[in-house]
């Protein structure tokens, strides 16, 4: 809103807007960088995914000598119940300081489904 | 009324997660590791338990225990404590 005002004016008085906005033509792209800078890339999470699932405790031998890909199901590969599978996403959430909602958590039942939750969440870090 | 309305399994989930939030928010060691086992034993304890009444009855306690846990983990915030022995010293696991 801001630029469209600031383009109008520019036509007629150049000067004034500048005088207005500071640099109008670099506030937009300041403000883009500071809501997107925040973003992991997915490599990055399905790597501390994979070792936030390593060091969970309650370890079975099923979760130290698998090998863990984003195929992997929490249930079926891993044999996380219910109850082990939301304190492994408690895990995750601390690992990346966000919070999942229980009707997200619900869904999410492998390893790779939980990395595009979270490389889609920008408050992700 | 008719019957009694039982927790639903999302209900229970959610409960369960918040314990466990909480737990991991003490400082002292000793109390975070009781807290946690004691959440993971008693829900796994009813695991197969179906009665509506009973779970209603222990899904009220469990609200109630949550309330408390929820005071402690914060007072305990208040105060710091050394590391035990037991715990590495780079960082926690949780």
């Amino acid at each position: 809103m801001f630029r469209s005002v600031c383009r109008i004016s520019s036509r007629m008085a150049p000067s004034a807007c500048r005088n207005i906005v500071g640099r109008p033509i670099m506030a937009s792209s300041i403000l883009a960088q500071r809501f997107y800078s925040a973003n992991l890339s997915k490599d990055q999470v399905s790597q501390r995914v994979i070792d936030v699932i390593k060091a969970f405790d309650k370890n079975s031998p099923n979760i130290v000598n698998k090998q863990i890909s984003s195929d992997t199901q929490f249930h079926k590969d891993l044999g996380l119940d219910s109850l082990d599978t939301v304190e492994l996403l408690v895990a995750i959430e601390e690992e990346f300081d966000i919070e999942i909602p229980d009707k997200v958590a619900d869904d999410l039942r492998s390893v790779g489904e939980t990395v595009d939750y979270i490389a889609s969440n920008p408050d992700a870090n | 009324m008719s019957g009694v309305m039982a927790p639903t399994r999302g209900q229970i989930l959610s409960l369960y997660k918040q314990f466990i939030k909480n737990a991991n928010q003490f400082n002292n060691y000793n109390f975070r590791e009781y807290f946690l086992s004691r959440t993971r034993s008693t829900f796994r304890k009813n695991i197969k338990q179906e009665d509506p009444k009973v779970l209603m009855n222990l899904f009220r306690e469990a609200k109630s225990e949550l309330g408390v846990l929820k005071r402690q983990s914060v007072i305990s915030q208040m105060y710091t404590f050394d590391r035990l022995v037991v715990e590495p010293l780079q960082g926690r696991k949780h």
